[in-house]
């Protein structure tokens, strides 16, 4: 029986300018197990960033984060934890890789030593293994003569190669979860393939558990075991890969991938785009959020706020994984009861 | 609290108006000696005491406020044109003009403000220039000594703006030179040097006390705070208050107007008064660093 | 790089030269002057017309102005400032005597307003919104605005009158240096605590500060290691700018401490008109301020590894 490495529940996080006020992710629950990779899917703003990165406190100074519900890593909550420890937790226990390497490595700082730093820091290493072992990191992410990359400043990779760099830094402190927060957003087509290959290939070698944060439908067909649909902070349809990319169940979800240009079709009816445009979740109406947009928007969809619940199970390796939808119509048309 | 952004204005403009309407504000002739009445202490005919010629403090230091406004306005406004025309010139015309001019600004920069005013006091000292005041000397030398940064920022200023594809459209349909100047491009100039005079007001005031103060600004006997402090400093040990009043004002002015530099610069400051300045600085600023850059590059 | 630091270097020099042409045309234009202030020294009031004409013919003071530029400039080559017209000594003299007390002065200043602005910035930023970053901006404010004559002599009243913990004028040993280094590092330190903030906290907002606390760094370690030294380059920049500005700070500190530095000296050759020695302190600052800007020029580009290692392709 798999345990959850990482486990989330009822995630309830309020964000707090001094302007305005938004409750980002409402209650909402997933996990990951050793050895598999969960996909986070969802438009820009839909919750996906802050649902997985809110809980380890790496939103961006300015913004006040109000968090509620319990995240289970290690085996403690570490909503509860104190900023002392959670950091501590941050370096060893989970590796973060981020958007854009360009911006986020540090251009004063040296590429090899912060590597190095880590390893020494939470692989227990001493100075001279660490740098070895950082020279190792980069080369096992791909990147050629790593021992003269050792020493080179961030403006002097391309985009490619730093975010290879940024991978071997997320693993040098040999982390249990890995996250990904849009790996391949800022990269050209090529390279994507490659850097999500790569990931793939640590996955395999290591069992580490990989979420992947991503708009990107072509990733997650490649990269996931299991993928979670998240829409205006709540999640719309969750179940493994195939079954949500094959059967997908939620309006939502299959706007979404109907929306995924398809070289290979012949339609002159081109994409088609999900009509209208997310909701403004400062100020949210009760009911659906999907229900100004949905084709198969109902009355009752505008008055009680759809739960998910399982339409169906799948057996996989790890165990059976339910395919849940948060949608009453589609639920009824299942035939299976909504609300008690 | 909405009317908060305003209330940085205040206490410069305090000082504004103490400066114009001073006459009206003093109790005593502030040149009025009183040797009766010497180093006393705040009275109610005296509000601040006298200081060691009897002088009422008060009205000195009023009158001070006055001596201060009025010449830190005319060395600015003068400061302000030079600055401007010359910098616009040599932004607009570009050529072998603008290159003289640049140098003329460059070398007018290699030295601080203050340093170039304190030399060309020493200049105005040489007898061809004793027909004039030793306070229009110091004007003369601090207007001398301040336009170059204007000139600079106006021509920074001019080059963003003939960037712009609406000059090159104005051209076309026949304008003049002048009428593209006046009408699309002063307005950034003067938009941009606006708001860093706001804030240099103060360091202009600060410069004037401090010529005062070495004795080669302001003289005896018309009030100046500089001039006041170093007259105290001989009584500093038993009465205090000669130095600390006038201390204390100047503080207080300068504190006003870099407030009022750094609300500018927050943007805290209503958009009335502002206008598109802020936009205006960064994109000069802006252009002036992506200038610099392509030269290094180049290199 | 390397030919970027001889173009700049090249322009340094040539700026030195027109600008201490230019004073020098402005001190030395009325010949008249210096040949009847030397006169006056020999003669007291009985100089007369002839006397000092003959004096000008003989020093040369009547050729054209380019020569005497010329003739003065080799000569200060050669270490020879010319006579000072208020103490009759050599004004290489002066120099040697004065430029190290100025110099002792701007350099204990330098080190305190760095002192003074490294741990006000990062207190403000650790503090970050906090009570104690309102009351350093407060006080940054303050320290930004206070006329530095005003600065001395509060100081003077409280430990010098007050307290009598240090000597009030004069230079006595090490304490007597404390309240003029204190004087002259207050309004740069605050300027640039305030740099070191505000760019601080532009630091901690960039992705990178992120990526720092996902590597498992504490808040102030953030700060400390990826956003400190991204604030290197502007800091240097303004550092060098307050650098120069404290010069006028080391005037009015000498003379109101009568300190017998460089800066008392101008003040004094502006009062007395020793137009030698106002010529001579004047090509000095112009030497001084256009290195160090050269130096700050310099060391912000070798600071930055973008600059210091261009992209190879």
């Amino acid at each position: 029986m798999n345990v959850p490495i990482y486990a989330v529940e009822n995630l309830v996080i309020d964000l707090y300018t001094p302007t305005v006020s938004v409750r980002a992710v409402d209650g909402a629950s997933f996990h990951v197990l050793a050895g598999e990779t969960v996909a986070i899917v969802g438009e820009s703003g839909s919750g996906k960033t802050v649902m997985t990165l809110g809980p380890l406190g790496l939103m961006p100074e300015g913004v006040a984060v109000d968090l509620h519900g319990t995240a289970k890593a290690d085996g403690r909550d570490i909503l509860r934890l104190s900023p002392p420890e959670l950091s501590a937790l941050r370096g060893g226990f989970f590796g973060v890789i981020f958007q854009d390497p360009m911006s986020a490595l540090n251009p004063m700082l040296k590429i090899g030593p912060q590597l190095a730093r880590q390893a020494q820091l939470y692989a227990g290493l001493s100075a001279e293994a660490a740098r070895r072992e950082a020279v190792s990191l980069l080369a096992r992410s791909g990147i050629p003569d790593p021992e003269d990359r050792y020493d080179r400043y961030p403006h002097e990779l391309s985009g490619g190669m730093l975010q290879r760099a940024m991978i071997a830094l997320a693993l040098a402190a040999r982390p249990r979860v890995l996250i990904a927060d849009e790996p391949t957003t800022a990269l050209d087509a090529t390279v994507q393939a490659q850097i999500l290959a790569l990931i793939r290939q640590i996955q395999k070698e290591d069992g580490i558990a990989v979420v992947l944060i991503t708009h990107d439908i072509g990733a997650v067909s490649v990269l996931a075991d299991r993928v979670i649909v998240l829409y205006a902070g709540q999640i719309a349809e969750e179940g493994t890969a195939i079954d949500v990319l094959t059967a997908p169940l939620h309006p939502y979800t299959r706007g979404l991938l109907a929306s995924v240009p398809d070289f290979r079709s012949n339609t002159a009816s081109g994409n088609r785009e999900i009509p209208g445009i997310p909701p403004n979740q400062a100020q949210l109406m009760p009911g659906c959020r999907f229900a100004d947009r949905c084709d198969l928007v109902q009355v009752s969809c505008h008055i009680h706020r759809p739960r998910l619940q399982t339409v169906g199970l799948q057996t996989v390796a790890s165990g059976e994984v339910p395919h849940r939808v948060a949608c009453p119509v589609v639920l009824a048309a299942e035939g299976i009861a909504t609300y008690d | 609290m909405k009317n908060w952004p305003w209330l940085i204005l205040t206490p410069a403009l305090i000082f504004v108006l103490i400066g114009v309407f001073a006459p009206l504000l003093m109790t005593h002739n502030p040149s009025t000696q009183d040797y009766s009445a010497v180093l006393a202490p705040s009275s109610w005919s005296n509000w601040l005491g006298t200081d060691y010629l009897g002088r009422d403090m008060y009205s000195r230091i009023i009158g001070g406020a006055r001596t201060s406004l009025v010449a830190m306005v005319f060395v600015l406004v003068a400061a302000l044109v030079i600055g401007v025309v010359i910098g616009s010139f040599a932004g607009y015309v570009g050529g072998r003009t603008e290159l003289v001019l640049i140098s003329v600004i460059d070398i007018a920069l290699a030295l601080p403000s203050l340093i170039i005013a304190l030399a060309l006091i020493g200049v105005f000292s040489g007898e061809a220039w004793s027909w004039m005041s030793d306070y229009w000397k110091m004007i003369l030398a601090l207007t001398l000594a301040w336009w170059a940064n204007y000139a600079r920022m106006s021509r920074a200023v001019v080059m963003a703006e003939l960037q712009q594809p609406y000059i090159e459209a104005a051209r076309v349909m026949g304008a003049s030179h002048m009428w593209i100047f006046t009408r699309h491009i002063l307005p950034h100039v003067l938009g941009l040097v606006v708001v860093y005079a706001s804030a240099d007001a103060g360091a202009l005031v600060l410069a004037i006390a401090t010529l005062s103060f070495l004795g080669l600004g302001v003289a005896p006997p018309t009030p100046e705070w500089g001039q006041m402090l170093v007259d105290g400093m001989s009584y500093i040990e038993e009465y205090p208050s000669l130095v600390i009043i006038p201390g204390l004002a100047l503080t207080a002015v300068v504190i006003s107007f870099n407030l009022l530099g750094e609300a500018f610069a927050l943007q805290k400051v209503p958009r009335a008064v502002r206008g598109g300045l802020l936009r205006r600085k960064k994109a000069a600023r802006a252009v002036e660093e992506a200038a610099r850059a392509q030269t290094e590059a180049k290199v | 790089m390397q030919r970027m630091f001889m173009r700049r270097t090249g322009l340094a020099l040539l700026l030195m030269l027109a600008a201490s042409a230019l004073t020098f045309a402005l001190v030395s234009a009325a010949p008249g002057n210096v040949a009847a202030l030397i006169a006056e020294r020999a003669a007291g009031a009985g100089a007369d017309g002839e006397m000092i004409a003959k004096i000008a013919n003989d020093l040369g003071l009547n050729d054209p102005l380019p020569v005497r530029y010329l003739r003065w400039l080799g000569d200060a080559m050669t270490g020879d400032f010319g006579i000072s017209l208020r103490t009759g000594k050599p004004m290489a003299e002066e120099f040697a005597e004065r430029i190290p007390k100025t110099l002792a002065l701007l350099a204990g200043g330098g080190v305190l307003a760095l002192l003074l602005s490294l741990v006000m910035g990062l207190a403000g930023a650790v503090s970050n919104g906090g009570l104690v970053d309102k009351l350093l901006h407060a006080l940054a404010l303050i320290g930004a605005s206070t006329p530095n004559f005003f600065v001395a002599a509060m100081l003077v009243i409280v430990f010098s009158v007050m307290l009598g913990w240090v000597p009030t004028f004069g230079v006595s040993g090490f304490s007597s240096w404390l309240l003029p280094w204190i004087t002259i590092a207050l309004f740069p330190g605050s300027v640039l605590a305030r740099v070191v903030r505000v760019n601080l906290q532009e630091a901690m907002s960039r992705p990178f500060a992120t990526t720092g606390f996902a590597k498992g760094l504490t808040r102030r370690a953030v700060l400390l290691r990826e956003a400190l030294p991204n604030i290197l380059i502007p800091y240097m920049t303004t550092f060098g700018a307050q650098f120069t500005l404290m010069m006028i700070g080391a005037i009015v500190v000498e003379r109101v401490f009568g300190l017998n530095g460089i800066g008392a000296f101008f003040i004094e050759a502006i009062r007395f008109r020793d137009f030698i020695g106002m010529q001579a302190v004047l090509m000095l600052f112009v030497v001084f301020f256009v290195s160090v800007n050269l130096l700050v020029d310099i060391a912000a580009m070798l600071a930055d590894p973008r600059l210091r290692r261009p992209r190879r392709a």
